[in-house]
């Protein structure tokens, strides 16, 4: 199970994020500075839940106690050709 | 097992973990304390990069070039990878006035003994295929080196542990308690009040406001940059480069680089990093607007902007994140490594401004140095908070 892909961006397993967890990671952005999940390039939209759902079961933290990842500018992929034209795009 | 704490460390980013490794190295016992996780602040929305490039001919280099040589030996005393890349940097020239500088600026280096040379264009565009062509030349650092901040502080984090730190994070200090002599005794803390002989303010941008509840004034404000993170990808460059225009920006002085004025207005300037994982991040500005970390889209547009007039071919790659750091600033760019000495046992390691991540080890090394009475590595008198202070006028 341990072998589980969970950050599949990052190829970051089930057992990576429970040795995070282990290694004193109590939030998304703790998992993410100790394994780089949700640095990929869909930046948690895929993984984020599922890391939600690792931490409340490893350390006990209701659902709505964990923190949301924080969310930047671009929310999608955007080329630099568009970022660096026109600001409304 | 309740020894009583030598020292505690406030703030647990690079420089409070680089204090608590060579503090516990030296045997003392040494408790960090940190308000939130590990590398929680500013030494996780920062760079990688390791730079003597664009330092100051004379302390401001040599300091450098030292926390370098350390950063060697770390590499091998550190269990945690922290990828350490030691692959040198560079400044790209745009046209002759620069060139004139750059020239003198690596001479002047080379004269003490520091490993910088410039390179003319010939050479240039070779190693460098994807760099603009109209670039006329490259001032080039050897020993500059890029690695992964997180993995660093983690990485020193261990090594503190394996020689003994102990580490009490989401726990805030709330001041640090002294008695009738303004000796320190220890901090008080959201979990209480910890003893202790000494004290390391170590906490960036947020040091200021523990030290003000003291009495202590510190010079350091926050300068805000950002930055922003592309796809993986084939990496246009193999190493770091930067504008030369950079430095003129960094210094705040006066040089007329030709790009719109609203590059001016918000301090950007092209500094290009590629990652041991493959992205590449692109900054950089700076502004003074306290502590707002909020990204700002226009100076992501700037950013994307000047990085396009150095590396044309990246236009049709992606950014994937922009994020936002607050450098702790001080007026001389050069930090507070210090005690205080109306205060016994509290010493100052913080306002890095944008070289934290280099000066962590020498910044620890320092630290350790004075509080166990060896003689430092380095001059501390340029680094010492005194030189913030009036100068006494008395003369009796």
């Amino acid at each position: 199970m341990d072998e589980l892909v969970i950050c599949r961006c990052e190829e970051v397993t089930l057992g990576q994020i429970r040795d995070a967890i282990r290694d004193g990671a109590k939030d998304l952005a703790g998992v993410k500075r100790r394994t780089r999940a949700q640095m990929g390039l869909c930046q948690g939209r895929t993984c984020e839940s599922l890391i939600s759902r690792i931490l409340c079961e490893e350390t006990g933290l209701a659902p709505e106690e964990v923190k949301p990842g924080s969310v930047r500018v671009p929310v999608v992929p955007v080329p630099f050709r568009v970022l660096a034209g026109e600001a409304n795009e | 097992m309740s020894r009583a704490i030598d020292v505690v460390v406030v703030g647990c980013g690079v420089i409070g973990a680089s204090v608590a490794y060579y503090l516990s190295r030296t045997g003392a016992s040494v408790l960090v304390i940190e308000r939130g996780d590990l590398a929680s602040g500013t030494s996780s929305a920062c760079d990688g990069n390791v730079l003597l490039v664009d330092k100051k001919p004379g302390f401001d280099s040599l300091m450098t070039y030292e926390s370098q040589r350390l950063y060697d030996s770390l590499e091998q005393e550190l269990e945690h990878d922290f990828c350490y890349r030691r692959f040198g940097s560079t400044l790209a020239v745009e046209d002759e006035e620069q060139q004139q500088v750059a020239r003198d600026w690596a001479r002047t280096q080379q004269q003490a003994g520091l490993p910088l040379r410039y390179l003319e264009a010939r050479k240039v565009h070779g190693d460098e295929p994807m760099l603009a062509r109209d670039i006329i030349g490259l001032l080039e650092c050897d020993s500059d080196s890029s690695l992964d901040p997180m993995r660093l502080v983690f990485g020193l984090g261990l090594g503190a542990r394996r020689y003994g730190a102990r580490f009490m994070r989401f726990c805030e200090v709330k001041s640090v308690l002294t008695d009738s002599r303004r000796r320190v005794k220890g901090v008080d803390t959201t979990e209480g009040a910890v003893a202790c002989g000494s004290v390391v303010l170590a906490a960036g941008v947020w040091t200021a406001a523990v030290a003000e509840r003291i009495g202590v004034h510190l010079p350091i404000i926050p300068r805000q940059g950002q930055i922003v993170v592309a796809e993986r990808c084939t990496q246009p460059g193999r190493r770091k480069i930067m504008e030369f225009g950079y430095l003129m920006t960094k210094f705040g002085g006066a040089h007329s680089r030709r790009v719109e004025p609203e590059m001016d207005k918000h301090g950007v300037a092209f500094v290009y990093e590629p990652t041991a994982d493959g992205n590449f991040l692109l900054g950089s500005s700076r502004q003074f607007c306290g502590f707002d970390t909020r990204v700002d889209p226009d100076v992501v547009k700037l950013i994307a902007r000047r990085a396009m007039r150095f590396y044309p071919c990246i236009a049709d790659l992606h950014v994937i994140r922009t994020y936002v750091g607050l450098r702790p600033y001080t007026e001389d760019h050069l930090p507070i490594v210090s005690s205080v000495k109306e205060v016994p046992g509290l010493y100052i390691a913080a306002g890095h401004e944008g070289d934290g991540i280099g000066l962590s080890p020498i910044t620890g090394l320092l630290i350790s140095q004075m509080i166990t009475s060896q003689t430092p590595r380095v001059p501390i008198e340029p680094l010492s908070i005194e030189r913030f202070r009036p100068k006494s006028t008395s003369a009796v």
